[in-house]
């Protein structure tokens, strides 16, 4: 996406956006249909399309030259730009989540400057479901890591499936010509996994509820507003709550300003005092519910076809829901008694375990301490450097729980055997995805690799919004892949906009255009 | 004995008083009884020592920020076991072990608890003080659960100490019984005369601490149900055949009953017999007596006797004596495993007797409970079917 202040409008950008596939991924598709459609659609976003010759994108990708091209151009007020890019990465991440070898790069380049990053989940942990869909299943996706707990321990989560449901399609909608059937599968995990909060019994905080539709595209587009409709505002729609002695209250404050994937509704529980805790997502668990809606045809489903059952579904899944209330709502319930179960097995093994610990270390000291023998005794306390009998309790108890903590909580579950991928440290999987996908961005970059790695949080010094835009991403390994140039009029291919390493000149310049940019957003009054 | 009752002529005795100037001759030929494997009686302070060691170990372990373990000899375990005619079932030297981990799930609950009682005993052993099993779990029943888990987890240290529970200062409420001519002095100085009135008396718990044991008895009879016991006793037969001694472990024997008959098995090599039921289970029971226990192997030769004889019932009497079918019971299922386990136990290929009337059992199909020999006349065990065993050396 590349911006440049618009010559006809005062404070406002013309945006210039290209979609680009570096693969075949345009296969199935009528471009014609597809332009129609799309035409269709974009008068909303007041904007036209550009599209490169039918033929020239109908052929092969022989030279390496990008096969599929779509170019929108738009005048957007730069805040919108803002918000529209939060909402284009969170779409994009979301795509990911369950299309672990689709990568992204997304690029935007506001009067020269670029920010990049690029969204892949390669080489993570995924969970194969029934539809073909792999569920990306790294616990930072979701939710934040706790500090100072969630790190070491297990970094996963545990999607319990719900058995497929075939949804009932309204009488109204009979017309519609959807000739087939739609079935949708749950899935329930709880985030983080239970066993990271080793050190404390958690409760469930909150519930996210992401929705895919066939193909594994988002179902609820994220330029739309959260829904509305009765089926999501029923926070029991899906999940009866009393069964947990849990009230939930739907939870409005969605912020797109964060590297985690935004949920299409989120509920949270609702404290006693009948205040929403504000950082009820930082305390608690959240239960995931993914819920993957799916198109079948006794026929091979055509691409467009699915595109029609989409939009379809986007309009109307509310209503076809509410049809089919009690068999989505006992599949959700099956797989989220599971994931819940995994939870209380959890915290009854983690009690176990500190009834245990603490019995084996009285009984240890029981014996010290009343032992006779003075060697004895010494040898039991050199062997701690403890200089007297209760500074040997005090190391013995922290020993025992230090060694006994890591070995014993990561098991189980998160040894899931069941449609894993083969297993991988989850840490260091996200590690090298997030490594390849730099490595990968910096393939395309030529020599000056080093570059990629520019400064981070680049906008840091700007309003709201900017921070929102350029530097969401801080607390994100993703962010290595954020990169920044100095401004020039180079192409909007990152190779075409380097700089050396460690330049000065470059830097400075750089500063100048980060506050000049900051400056010229800054919410001010209206000229 | 003073007030001996009368009992049968001395002649009645005489394949008895042959039967054990061979069990005699047989002790003599082996060089005395056999050497003390397995656990020993240890002092308080060699039991203190160990279980010092057995911290310091476990401190060692954490120091070096190693989770600590047991290691425990698989006391249930048949690879483990070997069978020696002479002491019956026992642990072979090397056998395999396993490990009761701090950092498993599945086995860390085990592990605070054997520290938990090894505390238990190691105050015990320091003040000189006993309790029984049971006393023990009802120090934290909620925490240990069931009562089995202390046994095992008693066992388990007193196999992995190598020193018997009676030296770990852990005694267990006897439920056997004792009668017949015999006398004692328990370790607190109470004089015990038993009888053979119809009042039994209870086997004491300290079993090692017993002195002065006085008897005359020509045999001792093990009964392996407390109904039959109870039997005879009202029908005199401690009397009749008197001078002898009865013991019952009403079942399944506890480790003081089986202490007791190794105890007067050891201080007067008189003929020991069993009578249980015709069927599997009484074999077993019987087979513990006699060649111990593949749990208990480990103190085999502080509690097997296998100079044990099978008196009776035997598969083969049933047809000899005629006792009509419908009064046998049709083995089921689970005896017939049982009966094809103790078949493939190693004793049984050098107990060719036993082993025919097992197959005798295998082949009827049918097992009968002694009270089967009420049908013939209700005194006929102790009347008929006994005293003639015994005079004329119907054992096996």
């Amino acid at each position: 996406m590349e911006a440049l202040n618009s010559k006809h409008q005062a404070n406002t950008l013309h945006c210039v956006t290209t979609i680009a596939s570096a693969g075949s991924i345009y296969g199935g598709l009528v471009l014609k249909k597809f332009l129609k459609e799309i035409q269709s659609i974009l008068p909303g976003f007041s904007a036209k399309l550009n599209w490169t010759s039918e033929e020239a994108s109908c052929s092969q990708d022989i030279s390496g030259v990008t096969p599929f091209q779509m170019i929108f151009e738009v005048d957007e007020k730069p805040r919108t730009l803002m918000t529209d890019s939060l909402v284009i990465k969170n779409f994009l991440h979301k795509i990911v989540m369950v299309h672990p070898k689709i990568k992204f790069n997304f690029t935007v380049k506001v009067n020269g400057i670029l920010s990049m990053e690029v969204f892949g989940t390669k080489n993570e942990p995924t969970m194969n479901l029934s539809n073909g869909i792999a569920l990306v299943i790294s616990c930072q996706h979701y939710v934040r890591p706790k500090f100072g707990t969630a790190e070491l321990l297990c970094s996963r989560i545990h999607p319990v499936l719900g058995h497929p449901v075939m949804l009932f399609i309204p009488d109204d909608m009979a017309g519609l010509g959807l000739l087939g059937e739609l079935i949708l599968t749950p899935a329930a995990a709880l985030c983080p996994c239970p066993k990271v909060f080793s050190n404390q019994l958690n409760r469930i905080s909150s519930v996210s509820i992401f929705l895919y539709g066939p193909s594994g595209l988002p179902l609820i587009l994220p330029s739309q507003e959260p829904p509305t409709t009765t089926v999501f505002k029923d926070t029991s729609y899906f999940i009866d709550w009393k069964k947990y002695h849990l009230c939930m209250v739907p939870n409005l404050d969605l912020s797109l300003d964060r590297d985690l994937v935004l949920p299409d509704v989120s509920y949270q529980v609702e404290s006693s005092e009948g205040d929403q805790s504000q950082n009820m997502d930082f305390q608690g668990q959240t239960l995931l519910l993914f819920l993957f809606v799916d198109f079948h045809s006794g026929f091979p489903v055509q691409q467009t076809e699915l595109w029609r059952v989409h939009t379809l579904l986007t309009t109307h899944l509310s209503a076809i829901l509410t049809e089919s209330h009690s068999v989505v709502q006992d599949s959700v319930q099956v797989a989220v008694d599971q994931a819940l179960e995994q939870h209380h097995q959890a915290a009854k093994d983690h009690q176990k375990l500190q009834v245990s610990l603490s019995v084996a270390v009285n009984s240890i000291m029981s014996i010290v301490t009343g032992s006779t023998s003075s060697s004895f005794r010494k040898i039991c306390l050199r062997a701690l450097q403890a200089a007297d009998t209760q500074e040997f309790g005090t190391k013995l108890h922290k020993s025992f729980h230090e060694i006994t903590r890591h070995r014993l909580l990561p098991y189980c579950s998160c040894e899931m055997k069941q449609q894993l991928l083969p297993e991988k440290n989850a840490e260091q999987s996200t590690e090298d995805a997030h490594e390849n996908s730099s490595l990968e961005l910096l393939a395309g970059t030529g020599e000056q690799v080093e570059n990629k790695r520019l400064k981070r949080g680049c906008l840091r010094q700007g309003m709201e919004e900017t921070r929102a835009f350029h530097s969401a991403r801080t607390r994100s390994p993703s962010e290595a892949a954020a990169c920044r140039t100095k401004p020039t009029g180079a192409s909007l291919t990152p190779s075409g906009s380097r700089g050396s390493p460690g330049d000065s000149l470059e830097d400075s310049l750089w500063q100048q255009e980060v506050s000049n940019l900051s400056e010229w957003l800054s919410p001010g009054p209206e000229p | 004995m003073a007030f001996a009752p009368m009992g049968p002529e001395a002649s009645f005795f005489a394949v008895l008083d042959q039967h054990k100037a061979s069990l005699l001759a047989t002790l003599r030929r082996g060089g005395g009884e056999p050497a003390g494997g397995g656990t020993r009686l240890a002092s308080s302070s060699e039991v203190l020592a160990s279980i010092e060691s057995v911290i310091q170990d476990i401190i060692t372990s954490v120091a070096r920020n190693e989770a600590p373990a047991f290691t425990i000899d698989n006391r249930s375990s048949w690879e483990n076991i070997k069978f020696e005619d002479s002491v019956g079932l026992q642990m072979v030297s090397h056998c395999t072990t396993r490990k009761i981990k701090s950092d498993s799930p599945k086995s860390v609950k085990n592990f605070a608890l054997i520290l938990k009682i090894l505390s238990m005993i190691y105050k015990l052993v320091q003040s000189n003080t006993y309790a029984t099993k049971r006393d023990v779990y009802y120090t934290d029943s909620q925490l240990f659960g069931n009562q089995t888990v202390v046994d095992n987890i008693i066992n388990d240290i007193s196999c992995m100490l190598k020193v018997p529970r009676m030296s770990l200062h852990i005694l267990s409420t006897s439920k056997g019984l004792i009668a017949g001519n015999l006398r004692y002095m328990e370790e607190d100085g109470t004089r015990v005369h038993c009888t053979c009135g119809s009042t039994a008396v209870a086997v004491p718990s300290n079993i090692q601490g017993i002195q002065n044991l006085i008897t005359d008895a020509k045999f001792l009879l093990i009964v392996e149900k407390d109904a039959t016991f109870q039997r005879l006793l009202d029908d005199s037969f401690c009397n009749r055949m008197s001078p002898c001694i009865m013991v019952t472990g009403k079942g399944v024997p506890d480790l003081n009953t089986r202490l007791l008959v190794k105890k007067l098995w050891d201080t007067f090599h008189i003929p020991v017999f069993a009578l249980v039921d015709a069927d599997p289970h009484g074999i077993e029971i019987m087979c513990i007596y006699k060649y111990g226990s593949k749990a208990m192997s480990f103190e085999a030769h502080n509690l097997t006797v296998p100079a044990i004889r099978w008196l009776g019932l035997l598969p083969s009497d049933i047809k000899r004596l005629n006792i009509p079918r419908d009064t046998l019971i049709p083995l089921t299922k689970r005896d017939q495993m049982k009966l094809d386990s103790v078949l493939k136990r190693p004793y049984v290929t050098c107990q060719p007797f036993w082993r025919k009337e097992m197959e005798i059992m295998a082949d009827s199909k049918m097992k009968a409970e002694i009270q089967a020999l009420t049908f013939l006349s209700s005194d006929y065990l102790s009347r008929v079917y006994l005293p003639n065993k015994l005079k004329f050396g119907g054992w096996i």
